[in-house]
């Protein structure tokens, strides 16, 4: 197993040790600082101490990168080079990203800002950096052999351009692209409005991520670039629940949530407790009059959605994509169904020739969190997280809106469980049941098959039992 | 006149004696043959073999077999079981008695012949005595006596060298018959895993959960198992029937056998190649029986050289007649010596079969030494090969199944994995330990003929590909 150390070894020998002789020293002197940031937390909003103000963005387990001003230029400087990343506690993934994590940090700008973005390569193969969504000179579009050469290992190369529209956008390679991207290069960009905009409203809490998917097979540590479609982790920021930080706002702040989808499939965005609108694509802010009530949002691959709404219900809110399967961590696609099997004898069997053998599945899968059985190394589990009532059994694109009276404006610290009003959860009936009269439906099918399917199969399902035999 | 004959009867009387001391020298026992045999072999039989000849050495016999059956028998218990239990080692040491005894007897000169005439001519009454013996009979007993030592020795040899493949095979049919009853029990044990995949399927199509296809893949492994159950089991009977046969256990005693559960562990280190080649240099028995056979018929040729062309008998005579009519009585005595007149038979065909024999001797030794040596070195082979083999099994194949068994459970855990993909898994890694088993049992098959081989009874060792089988019943995919 690679630990984190011996792994930067080796990246440095990948990339690090070819730019230090490739990049002279006096080239570097004129380039800003290269900030990196390895810790895969909520990092507070970088609040503008140069240029134009704004009201900056949280980026969801990320960070905002700082820039210089110079000579009325902001001057960013992004390292592409191979990183670990914290997917969620126990598992971590060797990617590539941008400044030590991946994604890459936000950049954060004002419309009419003239931006100059310094790209330094420290992977060991060429790369180049693509703007989603900007306007900008052909030449600075970053797609490698149409618009420049791509950026060789150990090169640094420079973007300039002036954010011309200001909206959600995001960066990513266009060189070695499949690759790439299934190797987590990808960073979120904000161009905040320059002055008050009819169609963009002020708001108290801005949160931004990007989704994104990775296939690395249970006990490794690098993805499978090759996947195409059936990856085994869909992340918000190369994070997977339970590693994803939780939104936290303040009882009826506005908030705005950017999302941007760097997976290969769409992901049906849900926010429970609250209605939002869409305010905002890749292209731009939408007319108030498209704008209409919604609690899931399609967000289509490669598009960028910002919702908006007011918190105004307090509570523990579950924020998720409603593929199921995509709140779920690496799983296996060909375990059977066993619910409803009986498995009476042949536990015994089993066990006699696997000595740790349980039987899960029986019932359903959340057999799965019950028994906390020990998993393959570096691997987070199927399902997971202790919530305040037992396990939220869930993985993946999963995290929760806390909204809180208390909490303070700007804090974005996690309040903890919600503490619900007495008589407000849900809880065990314990009067009479009665029969409730049931409609008897008549009629059977529109359009009878000709031809008869053969015996019906009668299927016996076992009810629900205790869990003592195994 | 007087002087000179009691000189000769004094010569004749010497000659005699002479005769009788030599003839006795070459006579042998039982025993002699059996310290010979325990000599050349104890240290490779690690026991003494005896001929049983009383109902009370049978009884001392069956005790000792009864008191090393009362445990489970280790291979060198099986060899000490053989030798004093198994009636065919009684019968080889008889039949090696009989041919030494027989051998002995070539070395004896034949009986001298006395004849007795009574002749009645009218008044005459003759009587004559006559001693007669071969001249060339007598004349050739060193030679003789050279060529029965020769062939006594060579008896021994073979005898020594026939309880040395007796004791190989034994250690061999015990190898067999242990790895085969370890490797009946795995196959029970992927039998069971077979089975509990059947019966779940089979729960899986009645509940819905399965179509008939998925459930008739993990059936047919099931059927499959058993077969393989069936085969394995035979195998198990058929190895511990040879064993029980060359140990020659009776009925009662077969049934209270009992081997141990598994083979021995592998030694620590294999034997060295030049370990081996000091223990080889050491009078190889199959080199010896060569030379011995070679200086028999050297010495054979050279008797038959004389014996070949004619025979010569010598009578000693001594008459009386007595003429009644006279009452004279006169004592004539003398010797006649006859020949026998090579005319029709120069002896030419047996001096060249004898020529020959010495050639083909002589060849026959040459070929022994060089194929002793290249025997030995396959033999070698073969013990370092199954030794390298079986230990890569223990080492490293046993092992990464065991990794993979031990993830696969995690993966199971993780819900990465489905119960007939463990279920799979196991029998995966029971067919290994099945392989694993097969080339411990290659390398003390090896090792026994090895041993055989230095010894000088080359046996011939071959290895069998181990493989351990991936499981027909793939996991639903």
């Amino acid at each position: 197993m690679t630990s984190r150390r011996e792994f930067f070894k080796y990246a440095g020998i990948a990339g690090g040790a070819v730019a230090a002789t490739a990049v002279s020293r006096v080239a570097m002197a004129a380039l800003p600082e290269p900030v990196i940031q390895t810790s895969p937390q909520t990092m507070a909003p970088l609040v503008p101490s140069s240029g134009r103000p704004y009201n900056p963005v949280v980026t969801l387990n990320g960070w905002t990168l700082p820039w210089r001003m110079n000579q009325g230029v902001k001057e960013f400087h992004l390292v592409a080079e191979p990183v670990v990343r914290e997917m969620a506690p126990g598992f971590k993934a060797h990617l590539w990203g941008y400044n030590g994590q991946s994604p890459g940090p936000t950049i954060e700008v004002v419309e009419g800002d003239r931006i100059r973005i310094f790209v330094t390569n420290k992977l060991p193969e060429h790369t180049s950096i693509h703007w989603h969504g900007q306007r900008l000179p052909n030449g600075m579009d970053g797609v490698a052999g149409l618009n420049q050469p791509a950026i060789a290992p150990g090169k640094t190369f420079v973007y300039e351009f002036v954010a011309r529209r200001p909206g959600t956008f995001m960066y990513h390679p266009h060189a070695d692209e499949m690759v790439q991207m299934a190797m987590g290069m990808m960073g979120f960009w904000v161009t905040h409005p320059k002055e008050k905009n009819p169609l963009i409203d002020e708001v108290q809490r801005d949160f931004c991520f990007l989704l994104n998917a990775y296939d690395i097979d249970p006990g490794s540590y690098t993805p499978k670039i090759m996947t195409m479609l059936d990856f085994n982790l869909w992340s918000w920021n190369s994070r997977i629940f339970p590693g994803i930080d939780t939104l936290n706002v303040r009882l009826n702040d506005k908030v705005r949530i950017r999302v941007g989808n760097l997976t290969m499939t769409n992901h049906p965005i849900h926010v429970h407790g609250h209605e939002f609108t869409i305010t905002g694509t890749d292209g731009g802010p939408t007319p108030k009059s498209t704008r209409w009530p919604e609690v899931t949002t399609d967000i289509a691959v490669g598009q960028m959605r910002q919702i908006e709404f007011v918190a105004d219900e307090e509570g523990d809110w579950a924020f998720h994509c409603h593929k199921s399967h995509h709140t779920m961590n690496a799983m296996g696609h060909a375990v059977p169904t066993l619910i409803g099997v009986d498995h009476t004898g042949i536990a015994k069997k089993i066990n006699k020739l696997i000595p740790d053998y349980m039987v899960m599945g029986e019932r359903g899968m959340a057999d799965m969190t019950e028994m906390e059985m020990p998993i393959p190394d570096n691997t987070a589990p199927m399902m997971t997280g202790e919530g305040p009532f037992g396990s939220v059994e869930m993985g993946g694109m999963f995290s929760v809106l806390k909204v809180r009276k208390d909490q303070k404006p700007g804090d974005y610290k996690d309040p903890g469980w919600y503490k619900h009003p007495k008589g407000t959860v849900a809880h065990e009936y314990s009067g009479p049941l009665t029969e409730p009269a049931r409609f008897k439906a008549e009629g059977g099918q529109s359009m009878p098959r000709i031809q008869k399917s053969a015996q019906p199969t009668e299927v016996q399902v076992r009810k629900p039992t205790s869990h003592k035999d195994h | 006149m007087k002087l000179a004959r009691s000189s000769r009867r004094i010569k004749l009387a010497v000659s005699l004696i002479t005769v009788a001391v030599l003839a006795g020298c070459a006579s042998v026992s039982v025993e002699q043959n059996l310290k010979r045999v325990n000599e050349e072999a104890s240290e490779f039989t690690d026991g003494q073999l005896a001929l049983a000849r009383s109902a009370e050495d049978h009884a001392k016999r069956n005790e000792v077999a009864a008191k090393l059956l009362s445990a489970p028998v280790k291979q060198k218990e099986a060899v000490q079981l053989a030798l004093v239990n198994s009636y065919s080692l009684q019968a080889l040491l008889a039949q090696g008695w009989y041919e030494s005894a027989d051998a002995a007897q070539s070395g004896r000169i034949s009986n001298p012949i006395f004849s007795f005439e009574r002749m009645v001519a009218g008044d005459e009454l003759e009587l004559s005595r006559a001693l007669s013996f071969g001249l060339l009979d007598v004349l050739t007993i060193p030679a003789r006596q050279g060529i029965a030592e020769r062939r006594i020795e060579q008896s021994q040899l073979r005898l020594t060298s026939e309880v040395v493949d007796h004791v190989t095979r034994v250690r061999q049919a015990w190898v067999r018959a242990v790895a085969a009853q370890q490797s009946l029990a795995y196959a029970k044990q992927v039998l069971e895993s077979a089975e509990a995949s059947a019966e779940l399927a089979r729960r899986m199509q009645s509940v819905g959960n399965f179509n008939r296809i998925s459930r008739a893949r993990e059936q047919a492994f099931y059927a499959d198992a058993a077969t393989r159950l069936a085969t394995a089991s035979h195998q198990a009977t058929s190895t511990r029937e040879e064993l029980v046969r060359l140990l020659g256990l009776n009925e009662s005693q077969a049934q209270v056998l009992q081997l141990p559960e598994r083979l021995p562990d592998l030694p620590k280190q294999a034997l060295d190649p030049s370990a081996v080649g000091k223990i080889a240099t050491k009078s190889r028995i199959d080199i010896r029986l060569a030379q011995t056979s070679l200086e028999g018929a050297a010495k054979s040729q050279g008797l038959s050289n004389v014996t070949s062309f004619t025979d010569i008998e010598l009578t000693a005579r001594r008459n009386t007649k007595i003429d009644n009519a006279t009452g004279t009585r006169s004592d004539p005595r003398g010797y006649e010596i006859g020949i026998r007149l090579p005319i029709f038979d120069w002896g030419g065909m047996q001096r060249d079969a004898w020529n020959a024999r010495t050639i083909s001797a002589a060849n026959q030794l040459e070929a022994t030494i060089r194929s002793a040596g290249s025997s030995l070195r396959e033999s070698y082979s073969a013990y370092r090969t199954s030794y390298e083999i079986a230990r890569h099994y223990r080492e490293e194949v046993v092992p990464l199944r065991r990794v993979i068994s031990e993830e696969n459970q995690l993966r199971y855990n993780g819900m990465i994995i489905g119960v007939f993909e463990l279920l799979a898994d196991s029998r995966d890694q029971i067919n290994t330990v099945i392989a694993a088993i097969n080339s411990e049992q290659q390398f003390w098959l090896a090792d026994a003929a090895l041993q055989a081989s230095l010894i000088g009874r080359p046996t011939n060792t071959s290895l069998s590909v181990t493989t351990s089988a991936p499981s027909a019943g793939g996991a639903g995919h």
